[in-house]
Protein backbone atom coordinates (compact mmCIF):
# COMPACT_ATOMS: atom_id res chain seq x y z
CA UNK A 1 0.00 0.00 0.00
CA UNK A 2 1.12 3.48 -0.72
CA UNK A 3 0.14 6.46 1.14
CA UNK A 4 -2.01 9.40 -0.06
CA UNK A 5 -3.73 12.36 0.89
CA UNK A 6 -7.13 12.68 -0.21
CA UNK A 7 -7.17 16.53 -2.39
CA UNK A 8 -10.43 16.28 -3.49
CA UNK A 9 -14.04 13.89 -4.34
CA UNK A 10 -15.10 12.76 -7.73
CA UNK A 11 -18.83 12.53 -8.65
CA UNK A 12 -19.67 10.72 -11.64
CA UNK A 13 -22.99 11.27 -13.89
CA UNK A 14 -23.44 8.74 -15.53
CA UNK A 15 -21.15 6.22 -14.91
CA UNK A 16 -20.79 2.06 -14.81
CA UNK A 17 -23.39 0.47 -12.82
CA UNK A 18 -20.71 -1.14 -10.84
CA UNK A 19 -19.64 2.48 -9.38
CA UNK A 20 -22.66 3.40 -8.45
CA UNK A 21 -22.71 4.43 -5.11
CA UNK A 22 -19.54 4.33 -4.42
CA UNK A 23 -17.49 7.16 -3.30
CA UNK A 24 -14.14 8.61 -5.32
CA UNK A 25 -11.41 10.38 -3.97
CA UNK A 26 -8.83 12.26 -5.66
CA UNK A 27 -5.17 11.43 -3.53
CA UNK A 28 -1.86 12.32 -3.72
CA UNK A 29 0.62 10.27 -3.14
CA UNK A 30 3.68 10.92 -0.28
CA UNK A 31 6.69 11.18 -1.11
CA UNK A 32 9.04 10.28 1.45
CA UNK A 33 10.78 13.27 1.48
CA UNK A 34 7.47 14.85 2.46
CA UNK A 35 6.56 12.41 5.08
CA UNK A 36 9.60 13.30 6.81
CA UNK A 37 9.17 16.45 6.92
CA UNK A 38 5.49 16.42 8.01
CA UNK A 39 4.89 19.56 6.03
CA UNK A 40 1.81 19.07 4.53
CA UNK A 41 2.62 18.17 1.09
CA UNK A 42 2.50 15.11 -0.61
CA UNK A 43 4.53 15.20 -4.20
CA UNK A 44 3.33 12.36 -6.35
CA UNK A 45 0.89 11.58 -9.22
CA UNK A 46 -2.29 12.29 -8.22
CA UNK A 47 -4.90 9.01 -8.34
CA UNK A 48 -8.32 8.29 -8.26
CA UNK A 49 -9.58 5.55 -5.32
CA UNK A 50 -12.80 4.26 -4.22
CA UNK A 51 -13.25 5.38 -0.65
CA UNK A 52 -15.39 3.41 2.08
CA UNK A 53 -14.11 4.66 5.28
CA UNK A 54 -15.48 7.96 4.85
CA UNK A 55 -12.09 10.14 4.50
CA UNK A 56 -12.04 14.04 4.55
CA UNK A 57 -9.87 16.33 2.59
CA UNK A 58 -6.21 16.27 3.70
CA UNK A 59 -6.74 13.12 5.87
CA UNK A 60 -3.57 10.63 4.67
CA UNK A 61 -4.81 7.57 3.79
CA UNK A 62 -2.98 4.24 2.87
CA UNK A 63 -4.57 2.46 -0.08
CA UNK A 64 -4.09 -0.59 -1.98
CA UNK A 65 -3.47 -0.62 -5.90
CA UNK A 66 -4.23 -3.99 -8.46
CA UNK A 67 -6.43 -6.53 -8.43
CA UNK A 68 -6.42 -6.84 -4.55
CA UNK A 69 -8.37 -3.70 -4.35
CA UNK A 70 -11.51 -5.15 -5.87
CA UNK A 71 -11.45 -8.08 -3.43
CA UNK A 72 -13.49 -5.89 -0.96
CA UNK A 73 -16.78 -6.10 -3.40
CA UNK A 74 -15.70 -9.98 -4.15
CA UNK A 75 -17.79 -12.06 -5.95
CA UNK A 76 -18.63 -8.63 -8.03
CA UNK A 77 -16.90 -7.82 -10.53
CA UNK A 78 -15.74 -4.37 -10.27
CA UNK A 79 -13.60 -1.84 -12.10
CA UNK A 80 -11.56 -0.70 -9.11
CA UNK A 81 -7.94 -0.45 -8.63
CA UNK A 82 -6.77 1.45 -6.32
CA UNK A 83 -9.12 1.17 -2.99
CA UNK A 84 -8.75 2.88 0.26
CA UNK A 85 -7.59 0.66 3.20
CA UNK A 86 -7.01 2.30 6.36
CA UNK A 87 -7.43 5.94 7.29
CA UNK A 88 -3.81 6.88 8.89
CA UNK A 89 -4.22 8.18 13.02
CA UNK A 90 0.05 8.55 13.15
CA UNK A 91 3.20 7.45 11.95
CA UNK A 92 6.25 6.85 13.34
CA UNK A 93 9.06 7.23 11.53
CA UNK A 94 12.17 6.04 13.18
CA UNK A 95 13.32 6.10 16.79
CA UNK A 96 15.94 8.04 19.27
CA UNK A 97 18.19 5.08 18.67
CA UNK A 98 17.41 4.61 14.85
CA UNK A 99 19.02 6.24 11.96
CA UNK A 100 16.59 8.62 10.15
CA UNK A 101 15.68 7.10 6.88
CA UNK A 102 17.33 7.83 3.41
CA UNK A 103 15.55 10.25 1.46
CA UNK A 104 15.94 9.93 -1.99
CA UNK A 105 15.30 13.03 -3.96
CA UNK B 1 8.93 -9.26 -4.48
CA UNK B 2 11.19 -6.72 -3.42
CA UNK B 3 13.38 -6.04 -0.62
CA UNK B 4 12.83 -2.72 1.91
CA UNK B 5 13.78 -1.49 4.83
CA UNK B 6 11.77 -0.94 8.14
CA UNK B 7 11.16 2.77 8.88
CA UNK B 8 8.49 3.11 11.07
CA UNK B 9 4.86 1.91 12.35
CA UNK B 10 1.76 3.18 11.53
CA UNK B 11 -1.59 3.29 13.19
CA UNK B 12 -5.18 3.43 11.22
CA UNK B 13 -8.39 3.21 13.89
CA UNK B 14 -10.74 3.60 10.79
CA UNK B 15 -9.77 0.97 8.23
CA UNK B 16 -10.79 -2.27 6.29
CA UNK B 17 -12.79 -4.60 8.34
CA UNK B 18 -10.29 -8.01 7.27
CA UNK B 19 -7.56 -6.06 8.58
CA UNK B 20 -8.66 -5.81 11.97
CA UNK B 21 -5.32 -6.05 14.91
CA UNK B 22 -2.97 -5.71 12.08
CA UNK B 23 0.52 -4.85 12.75
CA UNK B 24 1.38 -2.51 9.51
CA UNK B 25 5.15 -1.26 9.10
CA UNK B 26 6.08 1.97 7.24
CA UNK B 27 9.00 0.69 5.00
CA UNK B 28 11.07 2.09 2.23
CA UNK B 29 11.93 -0.15 -1.28
CA UNK B 30 15.52 -1.05 -2.01
CA UNK B 31 17.50 -0.94 -5.22
CA UNK B 32 19.66 -2.49 -6.32
CA UNK B 33 22.17 -0.15 -6.23
CA UNK B 34 21.61 0.84 -2.23
CA UNK B 35 19.14 4.21 -2.96
CA UNK B 36 15.50 4.00 -1.70
CA UNK B 37 11.98 4.43 -3.50
CA UNK B 38 10.72 7.38 -3.61
CA UNK B 39 7.32 6.73 -1.71
CA UNK B 40 6.80 5.29 2.06
CA UNK B 41 4.87 1.35 1.47
CA UNK B 42 2.71 0.52 3.95
CA UNK B 43 3.26 -3.28 4.83
CA UNK B 44 1.26 -6.15 7.24
CA UNK B 45 3.83 -7.46 9.10
CA UNK B 46 3.18 -11.13 10.83
CA UNK B 47 6.87 -12.18 11.68
CA UNK B 48 7.33 -9.24 14.01
CA UNK B 49 10.29 -7.51 11.95
CA UNK B 50 12.12 -4.84 13.97
CA UNK B 51 12.60 -1.15 12.95
CA UNK B 52 15.62 -0.85 10.67
CA UNK B 53 15.83 -4.37 9.17
CA UNK B 54 15.41 -5.11 5.88
CA UNK B 55 12.96 -7.65 4.42
CA UNK B 56 10.92 -9.41 1.94
CA UNK B 57 8.18 -8.20 0.84
CA UNK B 58 5.85 -10.14 -1.46
CA UNK B 59 2.93 -7.99 -3.36
CA UNK B 60 0.87 -11.27 -3.82
CA UNK B 61 -2.64 -10.57 -2.24
CA UNK B 62 -3.17 -14.69 -2.55
CA UNK B 63 -1.27 -15.13 0.86
CA UNK B 64 -3.38 -12.26 3.03
CA UNK B 65 -6.46 -13.47 1.00
CA UNK B 66 -6.36 -16.79 2.75
CA UNK B 67 -6.06 -15.36 6.20
CA UNK B 68 -8.16 -12.40 6.05
CA UNK B 69 -10.64 -13.67 3.69
CA UNK B 70 -11.43 -13.08 -0.18
CA UNK B 71 -12.58 -9.86 0.43
CA UNK B 72 -9.48 -8.39 1.88
CA UNK B 73 -8.04 -5.42 0.35
CA UNK B 74 -4.18 -6.46 1.87
CA UNK B 75 -1.84 -6.86 -0.75
CA UNK B 76 1.83 -6.08 0.19
CA UNK B 77 3.01 -8.80 3.59
CA UNK B 78 6.40 -9.20 4.88
CA UNK B 79 7.25 -12.30 3.31
CA UNK B 80 10.37 -13.03 5.31
CA UNK B 81 13.11 -10.95 7.17
CA UNK B 82 16.61 -10.77 5.12
CA UNK B 83 19.63 -12.53 7.24
CA UNK B 84 21.64 -11.41 4.51
CA UNK B 85 21.50 -10.02 0.67
CA UNK B 86 24.51 -9.54 -1.14
CA UNK B 87 24.44 -5.73 -3.06
CA UNK B 88 26.57 -4.20 -5.75
CA UNK B 89 28.58 -2.63 -3.22
CA UNK B 90 29.26 -5.22 -1.54
CA UNK B 91 30.53 -7.41 -4.40
CA UNK B 92 32.94 -4.46 -5.24
CA UNK B 93 34.29 -4.41 -1.73
CA UNK B 94 34.81 -7.64 -2.15
CA UNK B 95 37.05 -7.76 -5.05
CA UNK B 96 38.95 -4.74 -3.88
Amino acid sequence: MRLGIVRGHVTLSPAVPELLGKTLVVLEPVTMANLVAKNGLAGGRSLVAVDALGAAKGQMVAFTEGTEAANPYWPNRVPVDAYCTLIVDSITIGSPNFLEPEVSK
Amino acid sequence: MFLARIDGTLVAAAKHATLEGCRFLVAQRLEADGSYGPEPLVIIDWLGAALGSTVLVSTDGDIARERYGNTSPARMVVAGIVDQAQTPQQRAGRKA
